[in-house]
């Protein structure tokens, strides 16, 4: 809601382009700048110039570099949204911009809600009032498509565990309200040594899902994973195979591939947004030409490329080109038409990719997918099974509330340890309950009420 | 020819005393009504005062002017404070006072006010004339008006219960208060029906003592009220006893005796004070209740027995009372009853206590779907208050949720649904910390004097108490205690704590193990005063959860500053949800904030909202 807090958000839609832009907004956009960008000679920044390019670096909490970057300030009311905006250009891999966005929240600001920056855009009269009905229809698709997302979640597994924590958070906040309001009521005394017991459950509870957080983020947000090869080499088939049905044109006269296709795709329980691409090639066609360059600017954003070779022909110019390119740059190799005599050599690849894997497949017969798809998810969020992760945390905003709660809960234990007042005990008890509450979207302060009524016999 | 009135306050309980006190202090003549001229500010339930956030209100209706505060002090004749040892937030007092003093005092003080005229009569309708309203009396005469508080308790088509036996009553065998409702109904006010109970009155000289447990007062330095020098009484003595099986067992095999439990009572029961009867059936597994007994004065026989509420026969109350160890020999003087009343159904309600749609009109207290005499007298007081802006031609006067428990009260009113008496409970208010018994003054002491119910001397007082707060805060940031000196050695042979670097009296203070009596017990015994340097104890220890209290209200504040047109037309903004536009239509917020917190208007709902308030105050 609308709020005098600084928010941040990507503000690029993930993984598409060479470049992402986190957006900062609000009074604090400057000092949380100061606080994670420097100069690319590592010095801290003390000049802010308005409206213009500037290189820096963005490090995290420790002060290790993240990614380099180019910034811009535009100073209130003169912004978008009308406030101190503080825009950042990084390198566009949604885990590269994840890091500078977690810098940021790190430093003080906040996750924006969806369609917040337009809100206080609008709210600040950036927006002319004939936009209004825009604006509320974008912030009312956009939260209820959020709602949809978090009530998917909320029916999974996180919300039992989360609820679970907050039954045995009311199981003892409950008792200390009752004696607070009725002191000349009969109700028990606070136990401390079992309230202890019970706060230090929850806490080791929710710190097991903030450790599975970060791979829980990735698991939400899809990584990209860009297919690249030169024409023909069976990118699109590759494609249809990763989505199990026809998707693009596939035929066999290279270039037909004009737009890219970019498909959401559930690898092993890895959300993937998978890009065919143009084929990496050198012609005049200026239509080609400008997918070619899309093409690479895809590739320096993705978190995976697959890179397709031909094992029934000899590297092409254009595969090394491709190779070439891909330096550096986290790929898994694929041979395709394994199902055709081998002629490839693949030295060239070895010598260019000492670190991938290698694969070999047959887009046409499906021999080799089932491993592609576990090679994918390997490179993606590492070897430990999903089964061994039984619960994730998939959002930012759900990570931020549980590490607020694990605060206060830290506080209540020390309350509890060092005999601080019950008052004490209760409110930072109910602060935690309340921060969870921003995952379960529960609000207690009426059900505690109903609880002391339901548990306690109150009333002279 | 009648006297001219300003405003006219219909009842004389705790609501309507404080409102025309409020009024009369704004300088508006102001005509009290009530029904029986003997019974103004009568307590028909217990004779006690206070209690966790009940005793918050009425500090805070006493830092603005009101007179609960001084009122109970004199009349009290026993003060006890409770959760001492839980916290600041939590810290209250509650005090036994003497039923007949207290009405004594109060109409005295209020007989003695020049600009208030105290009158008996029952109200029978109430029209607008031209820009006025007309209070017609039963007896035929009237009054002209521009402004009212109806303050009318429970007697609005009361009806009492005792077992199968029921009628037409206002509390404690009053005459009630029919016609006004139903005429208020015809002009198109909704009512719904509360429920509430109170216990047999017994005879001091048929209980045995022995048998019973001693709960004797406390011996205070101070009572309730900011102003008042405290002067406290001897301690009278209160009683605790117990029920048991027997008592259980008569009153489970009378159930169908009860209205309760035979349907004879529609009306909706109160959880926090519930009838033995609902305790018994509720909660099978215990096998005691406990029962106080509580002197109804100094002069009387009369004791309330708190805990033994019911509204079984007579004949019942007296079989099951005489199992109760002490009890078995009691006299009954007269009996507990249910009471069924019509309060005024919240969504027409505004955070200002006026009555949507009825210019001028206010409500305050039990009407509003409260109970208990101090959330009476916050909203008699605020009621008052607002009538007075009101003639004025004033902005109305609301308190934050962050700024007072009477703040929570009403928002909760205005925004809540309640399907009980609503009593407050520190658990209802979001900034425990902020708002403590002991700063209250410093929290509205400031809008009492503004609206002159704190005269000039009362706020110079206040300033002056201000300011030495401020000192001895400056002090305590200011002076420090270093290692090795005579300082050093007296703290750590008072508090065991050893000082190893110089230290701020501040610092030293934020440890659990130092009082602010242990330093000023080393440095300047002279400057020790208990009521201020609770005050500064309090700010110095939990500085860093008020902070973030300060931080939340400024949050809500922004979703506050957005008020809602009065006459906001919901059906022109797309995209609300079903249940969001029909709760908002009829709640009708005041502001942003207010919207925020009834049920069932989402987030989503609010950004819209928003944005076409902001929208229609810009075209």
């Amino acid at each position: 809601m609308y709020e005098s807090t600084t928010i941040a958000a990507i503000s690029t839609p993930p993984g598409e382009g060479g470049i992402g832009i986190v957006r900062i907004s609000g009074a604090e956009a400057l000092t949380i700048g100061a606080k994670i960008l420097r100069h690319p000679s590592g010095k801290t920044i003390a000049t802010w110039p308005e409206r213009q390019v500037r290189l820096g670096i963005v490090v995290d909490q420790a002060g290790e570099p993240v990614d380099e970057v180019i910034y811009f300030y535009f100073r209130a009311p003169r912004s978008y949204t009308g406030e101190d905006v503080l825009e950042i250009q990084g390198h566009g891999g949604y885990q590269n911009l994840k890091k500078i966005l977690t810098s940021i929240l790190q430093a003080g600001a906040r996750l924006a809600e969806p369609g917040e920056f337009t809100k206080r855009a609008f709210l600040n009269g950036r927006l002319d009032l004939t936009q209004a009905e825009a604006v509320i229809d974008l912030i009312r698709a956009r939260t209820d498509l959020a709602q949809k997302v978090a009530l998917k979640q909320l029916q999974g597994r996180l919300a039992q565990v989360i609820k679970e924590q907050e039954e045995k958070l009311l199981a003892l906040l409950v008792p200390i309200e009752a004696a607070l309001d009725f002191p000349e009521d009969e109700v028990p005394d606070l136990q401390r040594a079992r309230a202890l017991d019970e706060v230090s459950k929850v806490r080791r509870r929710l710190e097991q899902l903030l450790a599975q957080a970060e791979r829980g983020i990735i698991l939400r947000d899809a990584a990209t994973v860009v297919i690249a090869g030169r024409p023909n080499v069976g990118k699109s088939s590759l494609l249809n195979q990763l989505l199990g049905e026809e998707r693009a044109i596939v035929t066999p006269i290279p270039g037909t591939t004009r737009d890219f296709v970019a498909e959401i795709v559930d690898l092993e329980g890895v959300p993937v947004r998978l890009i065919d691409t143009a084929g990496v090639r050198q012609i005049d066609d200026p239509v080609e030409k400008a997918g070619v360059e899309k093409a690479r600017q895809l590739m320096d954003g993705a978190d995976l490329i697959l890179a397709i070779f031909d094992a029934a022909t000899p590297l092409t110019p254009e595969d090394h080109e491709l190779i070439r390119f891909l330096s550096g740059k986290p790929a898994l190799i694929i041979l395709n038409k394994t199902d055709l005599p081998v002629k490839v050599r693949l030295e060239p690849l070895w010598a260019a990719f000492p670190q991938a894997h290698f694969l070999s497949v047959s887009a046409l017969t499906g021999a080799g997918i089932g491993e592609l798809k576990a090679l994918v998810r390997q490179e993606l969020i590492g070897t430990e099974g999903l089964e061994e992760q039984p619960v994730l945390v998939t959002r930012v905003r759900h990570k931020d509330a549980i590490a607020e709660a694990l605060e206060l809960l830290a506080l209540v234990q020390q309350g509890l340890e060092e005999e601080w007042s019950e008052d004490l005990l209760a409110v930072n008890l109910r602060a935690a309950l309340q921060a969870l509450g921003q995952i379960s979207g529960r609000s207690v302060s009426e059900e505690i009420i109903n609880e002391i009524f339901a548990q306690f016999c109150i009333g002279k | 020819m009648r006297e001219k009135y300003d405003v006219a306050v219909i009842g004389a309980g705790h609501a309507g005393c404080e409102a025309a006190n409020a009024t009369a202090k704004m300088g508006f003549k102001t005509l009290l009504l009530t029904i029986n001229f003997n019974n103004i500010a009568f307590m028909p339930c217990n004779p006690s005062v206070g209690g966790p956030g009940k005793s918050h209100l009425v500090r805070e209706v006493d830092a603005l002017g009101g007179l609960i505060g001084r009122n109970t002090d004199r009349a009290h004749i026993q003060m006890r404070a409770l959760n001492t040892q839980k916290g600041p937030a939590v810290r209250a007092l509650r005090a036994q006072t003497d039923k007949h003093l207290y009405q004594q005092y109060m109409q005295q003080y209020l007989e003695m006010q020049p600009l208030i005229t105290i009158r008996q009569g029952e109200v029978v309708a109430l029209d607008r004339v031209k820009d006025l309203w007309r209070l017609t009396l039963s007896t035929g005469i009237t009054f002209d008006v521009p402004a009212v508080v109806i303050a009318t308790g429970t007697f609005l088509r009361g009806r009492v219960h005792i077992g199968p036996l029921s009628f037409p009553s206002g509390p404690q065998g009053q005459h009630p208060a029919n016609a006004l409702a139903e005429y208020l109904e015809a002009q198109g006010i909704k009512f719904k029906r509360f429920k509430t109970g109170t216990p047999a009155r017994v005879r001091r000289r048929s209980l045995n003592f022995d048998a019973m447990i001693e709960q004797p007062g406390d011996c205070l330095s101070h009572g309730f009220s900011h102003w008042l020098p405290w002067n406290p009484r001897q301690p009278v003595s209160c009683w605790l006893t117990y029920t048991n099986e027997k008592t259980h067992a008569i009153i489970r095999n009378n159930l169908h005796l009860a209205p309760m439990y035979c349907g004879a009572i529609t009306g909706i029961g109160t959880r926090y004070c519930p009838a033995i009867e609902n305790k018994v059936v509720n909660f099978p597994e215990r096998d005691r209740h406990q029962v106080f007994i509580e002197p109804e004065g100094l002069n009387t026989d009369e004791m309330y027995i708190a805990g033994l509420s019911s509204s079984l026969p007579e004949e019942i109350q007296d079989q099951f009372i005489r199992t109760v160890p002490g009890l078995e020999a009691v006299e009954i003087v007269r009996p507990g009853y249910a009471i069924e009343y019509d309060v005024i159904a919240p969504e027409q309600l505004q955070n200002n206590l006026a009555i949507r749609g009825w210019p001028g009109v206010f409500s305050a207290g039990q009407i509003n779907g409260t109970s208990g005499y101090e959330e009476a007298a916050a909203q008699g007081i605020i009621a008052g208050i607002n009538a007075g802006l009101y003639l004025k031609g004033e902005e109305p006067f609301t308190l934050g949720r962050n700024e007072a428990y009477i703040g929570v009260l009403i928002d909760d009113l205005v925004t809540k649904e309640n399907n009980e008496p609503y009593r407050v409970m520190t658990s209802r208010a979001e900034f425990r910390l902020s708002l403590r018994q002991d700063n209250a003054d410093l929290r509205l002491t400031e809008y009492g004097y503004r609206f002159k119910l704190i005269t000039a001397e009362e706020y110079d007082c206040f300033q002056k108490k201000r300011q030495r707060i401020e000192k001895k805060l400056n002090y305590f940031n200011e002076h420090y205690i270093t290692p090795g000196s005579a300082q050093a050695w007296r703290l750590k042979e008072l508090t065991g704590v050893e000082v190893k670097q110089k230290t701020s009296l501040k610092q030293l203070l934020r440890m659990p193990q130092i009082q602010i009596a242990d330093l000023w017990a080393i440095i300047d015994p002279a400057q020790e005063a208990p009521l201020e340097d609770e005050v500064v104890e309090n700010f110095i220890k939990y500085e860093g959860y008020l902070e973030r209290e300060a931080k939340m209200a400024a949050r809500l504040a922004k979703m506050e500053e957005k008020k809602i047109p009065p006459d906001f037309d919901y059906s022109v903004v797309p995209n609300l949800s079903f249940e969001a536009r029909e709760k908002l239509e009829k709640r009708r917020p005041a502001t942003l904030g207010q919207a925020g917190r009834i049920s069932g208007v989402s987030p989503a709902d609010l950004s819209t909202l928003l944005i076409w308030i902001s929208r229609s105050s810009k075209s």
